[in-house]
């Protein structure tokens, strides 16, 4: 038996941490039960793991067999899934604490993790903002310090977005790099876990870890897991490119400046930059929102009360169970996008949206393969639009809040690699900029990240 | 009955037949595929539709599909597309069932098969894809309550659907019989009706003699037993027509046939009227078989029975009808040439008809398999021709080697039926045989020569049945003659 | 792109979604937005006859043909609102039945 004091004073300094963050509602795990978890974790962990006594939270639409997972839905209130996530089987293995589970929009489907039925997270830094989403909660716990890092997931930016908000670093990897079972679906074609963390190589470590093939998703590349890269000297030898759409004219100066900042930083380093087109950008928010309703539609169709969950009623038939578990059940975001889903994919109207969203997707994708056949290696751009935005700001306004991941759905649509390291704020709320990579090429990305991460000053304003 | 069958209507009928791939594990899990196992116990996080679960591919079950499309003799595509059929129903516990649509594995293929009323027809068949099947609804089990068991949720099923090509429900069923015995040699499934194996939804519709446009159909779902197929096509068929006659309209609807009532009912109100929103599922990158994949499926098959049935009659100089009793099941076709070329070899025709008489028998009474090696049955074919053996006494030594076991020689032997052949011994036979009949030899010479069977018998029931025949018969005619 | 609200209640019904009759109008006017929004994408006339791209590996992988579940901590027992006798449960089915494959 070896010694756990190592992992045991982890998990101790942990627990209190996180009881120190309650305020934030990040964590939906209740506090005596996520210490006493953490406790037991610690003592089975193998020190010889690389992530030997590192707490790390787990976004609550991962299956994990110590917490509930309820995906921040009415729907799965107490559920306990009878299995664990890849990503989850493998963090363990590798001597991980799982730091109870963070809250998130319903289903990962909003950007301000309003959409929960668990009520709001706070902005660590502004109590009156939202800490952005679908992964708000592991954004904000990370930031206020609770953990290094924590486990998101991403259909459209929900990682991305909410690190630059929270002023984290946030990785979302290759399609199929990560596995997915686990993962409660939302959008399959576009969902891939990722990570948040307090430096790049918090985040990167974590992922090297979950990543690697996995004969239980066969949408999982089989490859190995990632090799992380040395922090580089310079971006010597680096061609970065710069595309224009991700700068319009009406982009808040403020978040303009900062990119400009790093553009200059990158450049004292040795790195070549280069403006490039991505011509259907414009189209990417429209054709992500036809395609992940479309898929979450279905997805979501296994939520109907009968094999687990809870029952919201309905005794008088099958179908009164069903409409009454789903109706009530699902919130407001939920629904609108099943129905969005349901409309789009049904008799009539499937070539004018579904086909036609699956072709513009291959344009945005084509879009990114004829920038890097040109000789980028990487994609510089603005995580987000702005800064974190007040709370109930965007709530009914949906097109309003699906176009605060206008700078991130078009990673998820091509598949590619993308990383946010906060670079700067503006009026002290952080803002991130982003580096989309190559597929499987996270290694390039991240060393690009490293070198831009030691020297730029992200808390100062912009 | 018979005046729906006038001439003044034609029925028509397409069928598509899910049939059950021949695997131990689920399509898309690892859990038993089994039959009969106590109610949710062969489930997982897959079939049970949990949240975060990924489908699995199995296989094997996508080579059986290969082959029974190959058998089928369909185009099997380079590519095709695995997509979410979704529908909500308490047995199908993803709210969609993994099928194909718009890219099926494979098309157009063609079943010739021996149709009652027209001779050999030729049913085509327009796709045949893959799929998983749902679990089941019991709804007399509990009042106000229906129970689910999810045992057979995502077992792999292959869907094969013809034209609207037969004419009558008699032409149906020898299709479906035909498409067994198929599938069957093919090894792609065991086609047992009984366990839900396969399963028919047929599409029914009439129309006047003559008439070019097909009538308007409907689908009868639920026959499952070959039995009820004809009896359920009758009677919508009838139904239809009758509907027609009375200057009635047929609504395209899907019908239910109740075995018990020999009826059928609609299955569910017209408002719901299903719109199954079909799509690619992501889960599931696109099925791509390369050119070597199905070269291989096609080199597993066996020779399938239309040819094999052709084979025997020109190799064996077998009637047709015999060919067609041997080649019915591939075992017993198989068997049947094991012991034509066993050892020193049988007659082929001598050897058809031990196959069809005694082993089919024994094989029918005692329903566990051939149970005579055919080693064996070709050894005892061969001391009959040279004459060790009487047929009646082979047959009994067949009927022991079968309960039994054991070298037919030996039993032969054991049971003392080895039939003596010494000239000396059946002479002495003859001569006690002779003496004990003076009257029947003294009518023998004056011309009754018919008389030699009697004396025959005669020597067989004093030797009791041990006495070569052909050397009992010769001595006889020499003493007689003397 | 406006859709009316029998539309949105006969997509519901497709869903299984109950929609209050409160809830209808705001629904109909979000969607119809939303619908409006996306339906840009038409605008595209380039993407006529581009083969569709999805990310992930080009051809499906297969599993051996064994018997291998994943292993469940608990049964469907544990996990059921309602389990008798080793069945999962439902109100007994109204419009419909007989299983659709
Ligand atoms: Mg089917
Ligand atoms: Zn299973």
């Amino acid at each position: 038996m070896s010694d756990q004091s190592e992992a045991l004073a982890s998990a101790k300094a942990a627990a209190d941490r996180l009881v120190k963050a309650k305020r934030l509602n990040a964590c939906l795990t209740p506090v005596r039960e996520l210490r006493k978890a953490l406790v037991t974790q610690a003592q089975a962990a193998h020190p010889s793991g690389v992530l030997y006594g590192m707490p790390v939270a787990v976004k609550d639409n991962i299956c994990t067999l110590e917490f509930t997972t309820t995906c921040g839905s009415k729907i799965l209130e107490a559920y306990r899934s009878p299995y664990e996530a890849t990503a989850v089987a493998k963090l363990k293995a590798a001597g991980a604490l799982i730091a109870g589970k963070t809250n998130c929009d319903e289903f990962a489907m909003g950007s301000s993790t309003e959409h929960s039925a668990y009520g709001r997270t706070l902005h660590p830094f502004d109590k009156t903002r939202v800490p952005g989403g679908s992964s708000g909660g592991s954004a904000a716990l990370v930031a206020a310090g609770a953990v290094p890092a924590a486990l998101g997931s991403e259909t459209g930016g929900s990682v991305r977005q909410p690190a630059s908000l929270c002023g984290v670093v946030g990785i979302k990897p290759t399609y199929g790099r990560v596995s997915r079972w686990g993962l409660v679906a939302f959008g399959s074609s576009l969902d891939q876990i990722g990570v948040l963390g307090r430096s790049v190589h918090d985040a990167a470590r974590v992922l090297a870890v979950i990543s690697g093939r996995d004969p239980k998703d066969s949408t999982c590349e089989d490859r190995d897991p990632l090799r992380l890269p040395n922090v580089p000297e310079s971006l010597q030898g680096f061609v970065i490119g710069i595309p224009k759409e991700y700068f319009p004219a009406d982009l808040d100066p403020a978040v303009r400046r900062g990119c400009d900042r790093a553009v200059r930083l990158f450049k004292e380093l040795g790195a070549a930059v280069r403006e490039v087109a991505l011509p259907h950008t414009a189209y990417a928010v429209p054709t992500y929102y036809i395609l992940a309703p479309a898929e979450a539609s279905s997805n979501l169709a296994r939520y109907d009360g009968a094999r687990y969950g809870p029952r919201f009623d309905g005794t008088a038939d099958v179908r009164a169970l069903y409409r009454t578990t789903r109706g009530e059940g699902f919130g407001a975001e939920v629904r609108r996008r099943i129905l969005l889903g349901t409309y789009v994919l049904s008799s009539g109207y499937y070539d004018a949206y579904y086909r036609k969203a699956q072709q513009m997707r291959a344009l945005i994708a084509q879009d990114f393969r004829n920038a890097f056949d040109r000789g980028v290696d990487l994609l510089f751009t603005p995580t987000t639009p702005s800064p974190a935005f007040k709370a109930g700001e965007k709530l009914n306004d949906p097109v309003a809040m699906y176009l605060s991941d206008i700078f991130t759905v078009t990673a998820n649509l091509a598949g590619l690699p993308a990383i946010s390291i906060p670079i700067g704020r503006i009026k002290g709320l952080p803002i991130g900029g982003q580096f989309i990579g190559q597929a499987f090429l996270e290694d390039e990305m991240l060393e690009a990240a490293y070198a831009l991460e030691r020297v730029v000053p992200a808390t100062e304003e912009a | 009955m018979a005046g729906t069958a006038t001439p003044e209507w034609e029925t028509v009928i397409g069928l598509e037949t899910h049939v059950q791939l021949r695997t131990v594990s689920k399509m898309f899990c690892g859990c038993s595929a089994a039959f009969g196992a106590p109610p949710n116990t062969n489930v997982c996080p897959v079939c049970l539709g949990l949240p975060g679960a990924l489908p699995m591919p199995n296989g094997l079950a996508l080579q059986l599909a290969v082959r029974a499309a190959l058998a089928l003799g369909c185009t099997v595509h380079p590519r095709s597309v695995l997509a979410r059929k979704n529908y909500f129903y308490p047995d199908l516990p993803k709210g969609y069932q993994i099928s194909q649509f718009e890219q099926p594995l494979s098309t157009e293929g063609s079943l010739s098969y021996l149709s009652p009323d027209r001779g050999i027809a030729l049913a085509t068949i327009q796709r045949l894809h893959v799929e998983e099947d749902a679990g089941k609804s019991l709804h007399d089990r509990f009042p106000k309550q229906t129970a689910i068991d999810l045992n057979r949720c995502g077992v792999p099923l292959i869907e094969i659907v013809t034209g609207p090509d037969f004419r009558s429900p008699q032409e149906a069923r020898a299709y479906l019989l035909t498409l067994k015995q198929v599938l069957e040699y093919a090894g792609a499934s065991d086609c047992d009706m009984e366990k839900g194996s396969l399963r028919v939804d047929a599409n029914v519709s009439v129309r006047r003699v003559g008439e070019a446009v097909l009538g308007t159909k409907t689908e009868v779902k639920n026959i499952n037993s070959f039995a009820y197929v004809e009896k359920a096509l009758t009677v919508e068929r009838d139904r239809q027509i009758a509907l027609l006659e009375a200057g009635g309209k047929v609504e395209q609807q899907t019908l239910l046939y109740d075995a018990k009532t020999n009826g059928v009912r609609p299955q569910r109100a017209k408002e719901e009227s299903h719109d199954y929103r079909y799509f690619p599922d992501p889960d599931l990158p696109p099925l791509v078989l390369g050119e070597e994949f199905i070269a291989e499926q096609q080199a597993l098959l066996p020779e399938l029975p239309a040819k094999k049935r052709e084979r025997f009659v020109e190799k064996y100089q077998l009637s047709v009808t015999d060919a067609a009793v041997l080649t019915a099941d591939r075992t017993v076709a198989d068997y049947y040439e094991a012991v034509v070329h066993a050892g020193s070899g049988a007659d082929a025709k001598v050897a058809a008809n031990w196959v069809m008489t005694e082993v089919l028998a024994d094989a029918k009474a005692h329903g566990d398999g051939l149970r005579v090696p055919a080693g064996a049955l070709a050894n005892l074919i061969g001391l009959v021709r040279g004459g060790t053996l009487s047929h009646q006494a082979a047959k009994r030594v067949f009927g022991e080697v079968a309960d039994h076991g054991g070298e037919p020689r030996n039993v032969a032997e054991a049971l003392g039926l080895i039939q003596v052949g010494d000239t000396g011994v059946v002479t002495g036979w003859v001569s006690d045989v002779l003496g004990a009949h003076p009257a029947e030899v003294a009518r023998y010479k004056s011309g009754e020569t018919k008389l030699l069977q009697f004396f025959l018998g005669q020597v067989m029931k004093l030797s009791r049945g041990k006495a070569d025949p052909k050397l009992a018969q010769r001595v006889l005619e020499e003493r007689l003659a003397a | 792109m406006s859709v009316t609200h029998d539309e949105v209640l006969k997509i519901a019904r497709l869903a299984e979604l109950e929609v209050s009759e409160e809830a209808l109008p705001l629904l109909a006017e979000q969607m119809s937005r939303i619908l409006e929004y996306v339906a840009q994408i038409n605008a595209v006339p380039a993407s006529e006859g581009v083969k569709p791209f999805v990310p992930g590996p080009d051809a499906l992988r297969f599993r051996a043909d064994e018997v291998k579940p994943i292993p469940l901590a608990f049964g469907p027992e544990t996990l059921a609102p309602a389990f008798k006798d080793g069945f999962f449960l439902v109100p007994k089915l109204g419009a419909f039945e007989g299983a659709d494959l």
